[in-house]
């Protein structure tokens, strides 16, 4: 199939992978339209940060293609891929103190406007980015980082297990964010009922 | 000043009796250290004879290529040390080491023998030879910390790096904490060092300069520009190390190269 038919989606076309013995995916097909929200459930072990690895070119797979925005991802188009693409981990160890130098080291710092906002939205408080990471509780840290890495004016954004640190009135309010970001494509891996069902389709791995 | 005292034979292996004390604690808390301390003793001794017979030799000919010759063995021991020390998979990390450490001491010799002790002949062995290998051997232990710190943060802070790399899209943002790390791990011990230098350490080139006759004064002013040049010789080393690694440790997709490393460290990391 031509790859421009995919030219506004993500499409995994008969993707098999493996690790040592361990089949993690045997011809996945999964085609993602641009603005949709994903949510990749299933129990641990299945591949879904695998799939959002895959995505980013971290991890390749044995047998199979990915289409992103009409592109093959491949040695020669990834690093143009990258730059649509906004990762967000959990529980990542930073190597700054704080969430300004976060800003400084991801070269953003034209981004503090949009930040800001995200910040008021997820309720944090407006002098969360001086504040060190030490001194702030897991579930903040978590909004911060979510803030940072949205104010990116990027198309597609992958979360992983975005509400992990989260309580109910903060996952409601990152729902509410993610709501309101139409024509971005979301990719989530996640755990959680309440983010589930938010989204707009649940791929079960 | 008076001319230094020699010590005969006997005299200096009556030093070997202060080895009493440490072998008496190891004794006493059971620390099996005994044997690789007293194996390392007489391996540094005998290393030293030979070296002094060497340089005598070298001393007396003075000849330019002879002395760039030991040069260029003293690098190439200290770029195998340095693949050994690190785990790192010896074929691919040889020449860039070998790379940096010639430039650092390109650019340290030239500056320091040419342009501040002005030497009519630079390949002076007397000169040449121990600024040298001062140098060498710095940068070869700060190089083995910061490369180790190096890889091991790649292997280790991986997901670090891929949220850095996928978020700017720029491998040069993504690997700098990593750089910096490194170059934190490798030059801070030295800073802290010259903080402490003549207050707390009196350094053994001073020392040795002092003991050999030479007026403080002038042991001192030796002394700042050597630890000028370890320092510089140390920096250009380790970057020059990382800089010329970068372009093959990372795939085309730049994802860091694990089976450079050796699986001895992966093993180990794993613990």
């Amino acid at each position: 199939m031509n790859s421009s038919y995919f030219s506004d989606m993500i499409h995994f076309e008969n993707i098999s992978l493996s690790f040592s013995e361990k089949i993690i995916f045997d011809n996945l097909t999964i085609t993602i339209n641009q603005g949709e929200k994903i949510c990749l459930s299933g129990p641990s072990g299945r591949g879904k940060s695998t799939l959002l690895n895959l995505l980013q070119g971290y991890v390749l797979p044995n047998k199979g293609k990915i289409i992103i925005n009409g592109k093959v991802l491949n040695d020669s188009t990834i690093r143009e891929i990258r730059k649509q693409i906004i990762s967000i981990p959990q529980n990542i160890n930073l190597p700054v103190k704080n969430g300004m130098e976060l800003v400084e080291l991801l070269e953003i710092s034209q981004n503090l406007h949009a930040i800001k906002e995200y910040n008021q939205k997820l309720d944090l408080e407006s002098d969360i980015l001086i504040k060190d990471f030490a001194k702030i509780s897991g579930g903040q840290k978590q909004r911060l980082l979510i803030s940072i890495c949205l104010s990116q004016p990027k198309d597609i954004i992958l979360m992983d297990e975005p509400t992990s640190s989260l309580d109910d009135k903060s996952i409601e309010l990152l729902i509410n964010v993610i709501g309101e970001l139409k024509g971005r494509t979301i990719i989530s891996a996640s755990h959680n009922q309440l983010w589930a069902k938010s989204s707009d389709k649940i791929i079960e791995l | 000043m008076n001319a230094i005292i020699d010590i005969n034979i006997w005299e200096l292996a009556m030093g070997f009796l202060l080895l009493i004390f440490p072998m008496a604690f190891f004794y006493y808390f059971r620390i099996r250290m005994e044997k690789d301390v007293l194996i390392n003793v007489v391996r540094m001794a005998v290393q030293l004879f030979l070296v002094a017979l060497y340089l005598e030799f070298i001393f007396t000919l003075n000849n330019a290529w002879v002395n760039s010759l030991w040069v260029l063995l003293m690098i190439i021991v200290g770029v195998f040390t340095i693949t050994r020390r690190v785990s790192l998979n010896r074929k691919y990390f040889i020449v860039p080491f070998f790379i940096a450490g010639l430039t650092s001491i390109l650019i340290i010799d030239t500056f320091c023998l040419g342009f501040i002790l002005k030497l009519d002949y630079v390949f002076d062995a007397r000169y040449f030879i121990p600024i040298t290998g001062m140098v060498l051997g710095n940068a070869l232990n700060h190089n083995i910390v910061g490369l180790n710190r190096y890889f091991t943060s790649l292997t280790e802070k991986r997901e670090l790096y891929q949220f850095l790399l996928t978020n700017t899209a720029n491998s040069k943002i993504a690997i700098r904490p990593f750089i910096e790390d490194a170059a934190r791990a490798a030059l801070n011990p030295m800073i802290a060092n010259m903080s402490v230098i003549g207050l707390v350490t009196l350094p053994g080139m001073m020392t040795g300069q002092i003991l050999g006759g030479s007026p403080p004064a002038v042991a001192i002013k030796y002394q700042v520009m050597i630890m000028v040049a370890i320092f510089v010789g140390c920096t250009i080393n380790i970057f020059f190390s990382i800089i010329l690694s970068n372009r093959f440790i990372f795939d085309a997709y730049g994802n860091f190269k694990q089976n450079l490393i050796q699986q001895k460290k992966k093993q180990l990391q794993k613990k």
